[in-house]
């Protein structure tokens, strides 16, 4: 069965290129225009992703209230805030909201369609028992590639996928200095700086909220960040 | 931006412009005592004419009291012209203020005065008269030239033909019209007295002395003859005076007689011009103190003269200095210059002789003391048929009191004006030094509003003042804040701008992607990367335009930590090292631990930009010199690189949000923000950002400074 995409954006004409997008990878998609619209739709029936702008016509943050309310009625539905938006707040509240990501749409549509991707993949595998493979364990972390989930001591790490990307990278290779632009390719991004420095500065934080000493990741100035067991 | 600066600039400003104006404004308050002297001239003016006319009524009274009486100016109802002729033995008395002493010497007698009557004897011989009134007392003074002085033989036997040497005789008018004739003689010098010859019964003759009258004789100091002293109380003596001289060789030899008496009979035929002694009493009637009275004959010789009582009070004129200054520039011609005895005595007879024409006259003569003066009048005395004048009454009062009234007076209207005059120049001052001060108060503050590019300050010193620099402020803050609402605008008119051709970018972008994955001919394809790298670029110049903003979040959001500045900035290079590789890095940073508090990230991204930007402005294999060097208190980053010189006006302009120097076509995008960056992580840290040209003009140096 195909798998349902929601887009929820204003914009006609991005709407109908991203729906063309997904379609092209054999995703069935719906678009609509405002919140009323989508919530309407929802009700009846939920899509299996949604993708929503935070402006969406005469309502300037309908985009968050929305996922709220999406959230209300799935805890597991993929949600990927899409915006022209690109602000450290909006980030924030995006994620804080349960989104599953946070976009800017300067992102191509190739690195959409790799993060919507890698977005089932994970919900298909939190269905599955967990494979051992998959799984890296580096000191007090436990990343689970399938899953796309992290652990600290035992205790769940939520991280978007782009965080869970950037951990990804850094772990692979303990020690060695990933800089932007490959922390960047890893977690299908295209961003500047200060974005990068924002995520490493939530992915930091979150691990401190399950421990406060958490000190794994490292600013090297001027290169990078490396994961230190 | 422009700065207004720029415009306010018209020229240097001296900082006194305001004040020195203000100044002279208050000096104008000097007119002030000048007006106030003005005034006080007019006054003295007034003062003085009424004081030389109620002098003159005095004297004009006096006069009148004085009409018709010929008794008490002459000792006879009738005037001197009316008997005898006028001649040349008429004996004009001086009027002295005391007493001579009879002592038969001449020093005390003027003996060249013009009233001294000479008569030439024989053989050399000669007499000058000399006298004087003093009171009720006539003196004379007879210096006699003879070679040879003989005294009479006896004292007891005057008459006596044998016995008789050099005599001296003195005739004169009685009250009654009698004759009185006086001889004088004597066995030796000192004092002497008259004596009458009398005829008693058978013609028997007698010498009786007049006991009223005294006399001394001496010889000249060089024998040369001899003087005698006679007093004469003024009652005896009618209105005609002699004297005659017998000179005998020897005793009892023929008299060789000279004088101003008749030889052959004794008879006084000169005038004696002087007043009676009752009209000195009846002037003291009229005597006021510091005025002097005196009374002179038609011809102008003075009668008698009545010397001025003291003034009680202290009339000392100016003293102090300021006093001294004022009459500087107040006596002018009020005063008359100081003068010689012969000039103030010729402009007394000059008065009297304007009296005496029958015009009641007064003027101001200077007085005997430096910077005194006297005011004088003279009335002429008319006889009783009221057409003849029979003398002058002069009045010379001593203008010292009311000049002494007229200083004080200036005195204090010039000290209090002078005393408003500094009160206002200091009052101008102050004002002045105020507005002075509020004014560049005032403009330093809207200056530094306004250099504090970004962040106006709206709040301006005076705002909540009343008059018109409160406006000012007011009107300023009003700009300002406009201004500040402008430079807003443009500051996130970049951000927005680029947040607004997103949409559309990325309508387009996904539309190229989408017609990418159709089945294209190979020329499409071309078509579409070529608009694929276009809306690429697009992109790259959004991002870059919001990059500000960026940072000004992430600084909103930046978290202080410490860190080793030192060994960031070590780390740093090195990884420039790697990442700019056709450039050479140099880096001076000290080997020890540099404790720093900020945020790191920041500051590696503010190396960034200025790598950047020395980077962009070098050429390759160029060194760039990146320097930390650390000083209390603060820390200066500088990054140096060999290249083209700043412009020079830009050095402060450079950190200014969209300024842009660069001339040369560069392919990446360039808003002049990387600089602006530096200079928003610069102040974060409480510090600055400031461009300069290297020494030596070889390149330029970035140096941001940093407080720890």
């Amino acid at each position: 069965m195909r798998k349902t995409i929601a887009i929820v954006e204003d914009e006609r004409a991005i709407r109908d290129n991203y729906a063309a997008a997904f379609s092209r990878e054999g995703y069935a998609v719906r678009g609509y225009p405002n919140r009323r619209e989508a919530m309407a739709a929802f009700a009846a029936r939920l899509p299996d992703l949604a993708v929503i702008d935070i402006s969406l016509e005469d309502e300037p943050e309908g985009g968050f209230e929305l996922c709220r309310e999406l959230r209300g009625l799935s805890a597991e539905l993929p949600i990927i805030f899409l915006t022209a938006r690109d602000s450290e707040l909006d980030a924030v509240s995006g994620l804080r909201l349960g989104a599953d990501d946070f976009l800017t749409k300067d992102l191509s549509l190739a690195h959409l369609i790799a993060r919507v991707n890698a977005l089932f993949r994970r919900v298909d595998a939190l269905r599955r028992p967990p494979e051992e493979k998959q799984v890296i364990r580096r000191g007090a972390l436990t990343l689970d590639g399938e899953r796309m989930s992290a652990q600290w001591n035992g205790e769940v790490v939520l991280l978007s996928l782009t965080e869970f990307w950037i951990v990804y990278a850094l772990t692979r290779h303990p020690g060695h200095v990933k800089n932007r632009q490959q922390l960047m390719d890893a977690a299908n991004v295209v961003l500047d700086d200060n974005t990068i420095t924002s995520h490493i500065k939530r992915i930091r934080r979150k691990f401190q909220v399950v421990d406060e000493k958490f000190d794994a990741v490292h600013t090297v100035y001027g290169m990078g960040y490396r994961w230190v067991e | 931006m422009g700065r207004l600066t720029d415009l306010m600039n018209y020229g240097p400003i001296s900082p006194f412009r305001l004040r020195t104006k203000l100044l002279l404004l208050a000096l104008t308050t000097l007119a002030l005592p000048w007006a106030g002297c003005q005034y006080a001239r007019e006054m003295e003016t007034v003062l003085r004419e009424s004081e030389q006319q109620s002098l003159l009524a005095v004297t004009t009274t006096i006069a009148g009291s004085l009409k018709g009486r010929q008794e008490l100016l002459f000792r006879a109802d009738s005037l001197p012209g009316d008997t005898g002729n006028p001649g040349e033995g008429d004996i004009t008395p001086v009027v002295l203020s005391g007493a001579p002493l009879i002592d038969g010497r001449a020093d005390e007698w003027d003996t060249d005065a013009r009233n001294v009557v000479r008569v030439a004897g024989p053989g050399g011989d000669s007499l000058r008269i000399l006298a004087a009134t003093h009171e009720r007392w006539l003196y004379l003074a007879l210096l006699v030239r003879d070679n040879r002085l003989v005294f009479d033989a006896s004292e007891l036997e005057p008459l006596v033909r044998e016995n008789i040497g050099d005599r001296v005789w003195l005739a004169f008018d009685d009250k009654r019209g009698g004759q009185q004739r006086l001889f004088f003689g004597g066995t030796g010098v000192g004092p002497l007295r008259g004596r009458f010859i009398e005829t008693r019964e058978y013609g028997r003759e007698q010498a009786v002395e007049e006991p009223r009258i005294e006399a001394v004789w001496q010889r000249t100091r060089n024998s040369d003859g001899y003087v005698m002293e006679i007093g004469v109380p003024l009652s005896m003596v009618g209105q005609h005076l002699g004297v005659l001289i017998d000179d005998r060789d020897r005793r009892g030899a023929t008299r060789e007689s000279y004088g101003t008496l008749d030889p052959s009979d004794l008879r006084a035929t000169g005038r004696l011009i002087a007043a009676s002694p009752d009209l000195g009493d009846h002037l003291r009637q009229f005597a006021q103190p510091g005025v002097e009275l005196s009374v002179a004959s038609a011809t102008g010789a003075t009668l008698t003269r009545l010397d001025a009582p003291a003034l009680p009070g202290d009339y000392t004129r100016f003293r102090g200095f300021l006093p001294r200054m004022y009459r500087l520039f107040l006596d002018g011609d009020l005063i008359p210059r100081s003068v010689t005895e012969a000039e103030r005595q010729r402009a007394a007879q000059d008065l009297t002789q304007r009296a005496v024409k029958g015009m009641p006259a007064t003027t101001f003569i200077a007085g005997r003391y430096e910077n005194s003066v006297t005011v004088a009048a003279a009335a002429p005395i008319f006889a009783a048929d009221g057409k003849r004048i029979i003398g002058v009454v002069q009045l010379t009062q001593t203008a010292d009191r009311w000049l002494t009234l007229r200083d004080r007076a200036l005195t204090r209207l010039l000290n209090l004006t002078l005393f408003v005059t500094l009160f206002a120049v200091g009052a101008a001052f102050w004002f002045a030094g105020r507005m002075t001060l509020r004014i560049s108060r005032l403009g330093q503050a809207s200056e530094t509003a306004l250099s504090r590019e970004g962040n106006l300050s709206r709040v301006l010193p005076e705002a909540s003042a009343k008059d018109e620099l409160g406006d000012l402020s007011r009107s300023f803050s009003s700009l300002l804040g406009r201004l500040d609402e402008y430079t807003g605008y443009l500051r996130t008119l970049a951000g927005k701008l680029a947040h607004e051709i997103r949409t559309p970018l990325t309508i387009v972008r996904s539309s190229l992607e989408n017609l990418e994955s159709e089945a294209n001919s190979d020329n499409a394809r071309i078509y579409i990367a070529r608009a694929r790298e276009g809306s690429e670029r697009l992109g790259a110049i959004l991002s870059a335009m919001g990059e500000a903003t960026k940072v000004e979040e992430a600084i909103a959001h930046s978290e202080r930590q410490r860190f080793d500045l030192s060994a960031l900035v070590r780390t740093a290079v090195d990884a420039y090292r790697t990442a700019f590789q056709a450039r050479k890095f140099a880096c001076e940073a000290p080997g020890d631990t540099v404790e720093f508090t900020g945020a790191p990230d920041l500051i590696v991204q503010m190396l960034d930009k200025l790598i950047d930007n020395a980077v962009d402005f070098s050429a390759e294999g160029d060194t760039i010199t990146v320097e930390l060097r650390v000083e209390d208190g603060f820390a200066d980053l500088s990054v140096a690189n060999p290249g083209p010189a700043l412009p020079a006006e830009t050095s402060t302009r450079l950190f200014e949000s969209l300024w842009q120097s660069r001339t040369e076509a560069d392919k990446r995008p360039h808003f002049g923000l990387g600089l602006y960056i530096v200079r928003l992580i610069a102040e974060f840290h409480g510090g600055s950002a400031r461009a300069e040209n290297l020494a030596d003009g070889s390149g330029a140096i970035f140096t941001v400074r940093l407080a720890r």
